[in-house]
C-alpha cells in the first residue's frame, strides 16, 4: 500500500516534470517593474508553455540586491540594469556575452543610437542590449525668458550665460538656471565638458582633464555660482521652476510627466529645448539595458525576450505605456514621436549624446570630479588648479 | 554534579552559531581582507585578491580624505557628547521631579526621536534646515537674525548634522539618566535638606556623584556610538558640501560599497576599531581612577 502511494506519487511528479513551463526569471526596477507584466502577457501568449516572473524592486535598493545576487550566486536569467551599472557590475564577470546571440538576429549595433550602444560595450565584448534611454535636455519656462527679452530657448553658451545673468537681476532670491553642486554630480557636470570639446581619457588612455577644453568647462560651470546665478542650498525644483525663481534647469524625459503632476499650473508656459552649443550641443545619455546572467539555465529563451522587447512595434508600445524613451532608433520615426514637439527635442538630442567612459572605477572619477570641481565652486582652487588635482585623483584610480 | 554539555549547547548554541555567522567570522573576514587589495574583480572570484601587506594602511595615512572623515568625526564627538550629557540629564532631572506634570506624555515624546527612522526624520530635518523656506531660519528672522545657508555652507553643514545627532540622542540618554536617578535612596536628599542645603548643592554634591555609574556607562556608549556616526551626514548631505561632513563609517561605506575596494574600505574598519578600542579603555580607566 504504501510503495504503491509512491510510485503513483512518483509517476506523477513526472508528468508534472516534463510538462511543466519553463519559467524566466526577470528583475525589473521602478516604474518598468510595475508595467512590464502586460508586455509579459504579451510574450506569454507568443510563446506557450513559457512563464515570466516579475520580480520589481524599486530603485532605491536595486544596487544592493543586485550586489548580494551577485555575491549569493542567486541572479535571475534576465534583469534590467541601469547603464551606468553596466561596468561595476559586468567587471564582476556575470553578464553573459551576447555577440554569438547577435549573428544570426535582427538585432545589430546600428539600429541603436550611438550614445546608447557605448553602454554595453565592455572590454571589447557585447554584455546587454539596449532598452530605453534617457537624454538630458534643457527645460525653461518661456513666459519668464519671454520677460529678459528671450523668445527662444538660449542656443549656446554665451546665451546661457547671458540669460541667466538678466534672469538673476531680476530680484532677490531670483537666480537662472538649476545646477548641481554637491553630492556626486559627474553626470550633470560632464555635458559641459563635451560641449566644450574636453574629455577624460584620449585614445591612448592618457587623462585629459587639464586640456583647456576641459578647464574651460570647470570655469564655465562654476561662474554660475559665483556670480550667484543658480541657487545654492534648499529650494525644491518644482516649486521654484513654477515659481520662476528658477526658470532654468537641466533633465530627462521622465520630468516631462512629473511637472505636469506636481505644477499643473504652469501647464503651457514651459517647453524644452537642445543643451546649449560650445563646440557641440553633447548631452548625456543613461537608461536601462537588458543584461542576461551566465548563471542563467533558460539563455535561449531570456534572448527571445529581449528580442521580442527590440521589435519597433513592442518599443513604440511600452513607450505608450510609461513614457521611457525608445533606444531603436527608427521608433523614432513613428507619428506618435515624431509629431510630439517635446518627444521631437528629445530625438533630436539623442543624435549629439555621450556617456562616460565604461569602466568599473566610473563612480570613483565621478566622485573626484564632484569634489574638484565644488572646490572650484567654493573657490577653494582655482579650476586649473583643480584639474591638475583632478588629473592626479584620476591617474591613481586607474592605475 | 556533572555538567551536562548536551543541554548547555542546546540552548547557547543556537545564539552562538548565529553569533559566529554574523559577528565573529566577518570580524575576522574583514581583519583578513584588510591585507588583501580586494576590489571589483575578486568579487565573484576571490583568487583575484592578493595579500598586499601593509599597503591598504599605508595608502590610508596619505589619504587627505581619511584625515579630513578623521577630523570631522571627532568634531562631532568633542562637540555633540557634552552637549548631548548636559541636555540629557537636564530633561531626566526635570522629568523627576515630583511637581512635573504630564511626566509619562514628556518622556514619550524625548525618546520619539531616537527610535524614529533616520531617514524620515532626515527629510523633515532637511525642510527645517532650509535656508530659504526653513522653520529654523523663519525662527531667527523673528529676532532679526539672517539664518546661514545650514546645509550649503561648509561651516555650517557639520553643526547641523551635529544638531540631528543630538537632538536623536537626548531622549535615550534621559532615559538612562532617569533609571539612575529613580535608584537613588530619598534619605541622602532628606539629610542634606535637614543640614539646609540648597537644591543647586543638592544636584552637585548629592546627585551628581551618586549618578557616576550611568555617567560611565552613558559617556563610553557615546563614543563607541558617535565615532561611528554614518546615518545622519548619509541622509542629511551626503558627506557635503566640500566633504565637509564626511565622517570615518561615510568614507568606508563609499570605498566598499560604492568603489567595491573592500580591502581598502576593511582596512579603514581596522583603524576604527583599534581607535573605539583606545578610547573605550582610556575611559574605563580614568573611571577606575576616579
Amino acid at each position: 500500500m504504501k510503495r504503491g502511494s509512491l510510485i503513483l506519487f512518483l509517476i506523477f511528479a513526472l508528468i508534472t516534470f516534463s510538462f511543466a513551463e519553463r519559467t524566466l526569471q526577470i528583475w525589473a526596477m521602478g516604474e518598468e517593474a510595475k508595467n512590464l507584466n502586460v508586455m509579459a502577457e504579451k510574450f506569454m501568449k507568443e510563446n506557450p508553455g513559457v512563464k515570466v516572473e516579475i520580480q520589481a524592486i524599486p530603485w532605491s535598493a536595486a544596487y544592493d540586491k543586485i550586489l548580494t545576487g551577485i555575491a549569493g550566486m542567486q541572479l535571475p536569467d534576465l534583469a534590467q540594469m541601469g547603464t551606468t551599472w553596466m561596468a561595476p557590475f559586468g567587471s564582476m564577470g556575470v553578464f553573459e556575452e551576447l555577440s554569438s546571440y547577435m549573428r544570426d538576429s535582427f538585432i545589430s549595433k546600428d539600429i541603436f543610437f550611438e550614445g546608447s550602444w557605448q553602454t554595453v560595450e565592455l572590454n571589447g565584448g557585447i554584455y546587454g542590449i539596449p532598452w530605453y534611454v534617457d537624454v538630458r535636455v534643457m527645460f525653461y519656462r518661456t513666459d519668464v525668458l519671454k520677460e529678459v527679452g528671450y523668445d527662444h530657448a538660449p542656443q549656446t553658451w554665451e546665451e546661457l550665460y547671458d540669460a541667466a545673468k538678466k534672469l538673476a537681476a531680476r530680484g532677490e532670491n531670483m537666480y537662472g538656471v538649476s545646477l548641481l553642486y554637491t553630492g556626486v554630480f559627474g553626470n550633470e557636470f560632464m555635458p559641459f565638458a563635451w560641449q566644450a570639446g574636453g574629455r577624460i581619457f584620449d585614445e591612448k588612455g592618457n587623462v585629459r582633464v587639464t586640456d583647456p577644453e576641459f578647464v574651460e568647462a570647470i570655469e564655465y560651470y562654476a561662474r554660475f555660482f559665483w556670480e550667484e546665478l543658480a541657487p545654492m542650498g534648499g529650494g525644491n525644483l518644482f516649486q521654484d521652476f513654477a515659481s520662476g525663481a528658477v526658470p532654468i534647469f537641466f533633465s530627462g524625459p521622465w520630468m516631462v510627466n512629473m511637472i505636469d503632476q506636481q505644477t499643473p499650473e504652469i501647464k503651457g508656459k514651459w517647453s524644452v529645448a537642445l543643451m546649449p552649443k560650445k563646440k557641440t550641443r553633447t548631452s548625456f545619455v543613461g537608461g536601462s539595458n537588458w543584461v542576461i546572467f551566465n548563471t542563467s539555465r533558460n539563455k535561449d529563451l531570456a534572448w527571445k525576450f529581449i528580442e521580442f522587447m527590440t521589435r519597433p512595434e513592442n518599443q513604440l508600445e511600452w513607450y505608450e505605456i510609461v513614457g521611457s524613451l525608445p533606444a531603436v532608433k527608427s521608433v523614432w520615426e513613428y507619428p506618435e514621436l515624431a509629431n510630439d514637439p517635446i518627444m521631437k527635442v528629445f530625438g533630436e538630442q539623442l543624435k549629439d549624446a555621450k556617456s562616460p567612459p565604461n569602466i568599473p572605477q566610473w563612480e570613483e572619477i565621478a566622485n573626484a570630479i564632484s569634489r574638484r570641481v565644488e572646490e572650484v565652486i567654493y573657490k577653494k582652487k582655482t579650476p586649473q588648479k583643480a584639474a591638475e588635482a583632478l588629473k592626479k585623483d584620476i591617474e591613481k584610480i586607474v592605475k | 554534579m556533572k555538567t551536562n554539555w548536551i543541554w548547555i549547547l542546546t540552548f547557547v548554541g543556537p545564539a552562538l552559531i548565529l553569533l559566529m555567522v554574523f559577528l565573529i567570522i566577518p570580524i575576522f573576514a574583514s581583519f583578513y581582507l584588510s591585507f588583501t587589495d580586494f576590489n571589483v574583480f575578486a568579487m565573484t572570484d576571490w583568487s583575484r585578491a592578493k595579500l598586499v601587506g601593509l599597503r591598504n594602511f599605508i595608502e590610508l595615512f596619505k589619504d587627505e580624505l581619511f584625515w579630513k572623515a578623521l577630523m570631522n568625526t571627532f568634531y562631532c564627538l568633542v562637540v555633540a557628547m557634552p552637549v548631548t550629557v548636559v541636555l540629557s540629564l537636564t530633561c531626566a532631572v526635570l522629568l523627576n521631579r515630583e511637581q512635573t506634570r504630564f511626566k509619562s506624555f514628556f518622556r514619550t515624546s524625548f525618546f520619539l526621536p531616537f527610535i524614529t527612522n533616520t531617514v524620515a526624520i532626515a527629510v523633515v530635518w532637511s525642510w527645517i534646515l532650509n535656508p530659504s523656506y526653513g522653520l529654523l531660519n523663519w525662527f531667527l528672522s523673528l529676532f532679526g537674525i539672517k539664518g546661514p545657508n545650514w546645509l550649503g555652507d561648509p561651516r555650517w553643514a557639520m553643526p547641523s548634522v551635529i544638531m540631528l545627532v543630538v537632538w536623536k540622542a537626548v531622549g535615550y540618554n534621559a532615559i538612562l539618566f532617569l533609571a539612575g536617578l529613580q535608584n537613588m535612596p530619598d534619605f541622602l536628599y532628606e539629610a542634606a535638606e535637614l543640614d539646609g542645603a540648597t537644591s543647586w548643592q543638592k544636584f552637585w554634591y548629592i546627585t551628581l556623584p551618586m549618578l557616576r555609574p550611568t555617567m560611565v556607562f552613558v559617556t563610553t556608549m557615546m563614543i563607541i556610538g558617535y565615532l561611528q556616526l554614518f546615518e545622519e551626514p548619509y541622509m542629511l548631505t551626503q558627506g557635503g558640501p566640500l566633504n565637509s561632513t564626511l565622517s570615518i563609517v561615510l568614507y568606508l561605506y563609499r570605498q566598499g560599497f560604492k568603489f567595491f575596494k573592500l580591502g581598502y574600505a576593511s582596512s579603514i574598519a581596522v583603524v576604527l576599531f583599534l581607535m573605539i578600542s583606545a578610547l573605550t579603555l582610556l575611559r574605563l580607566k580614568l573611571a577606575e581612577r576616579e
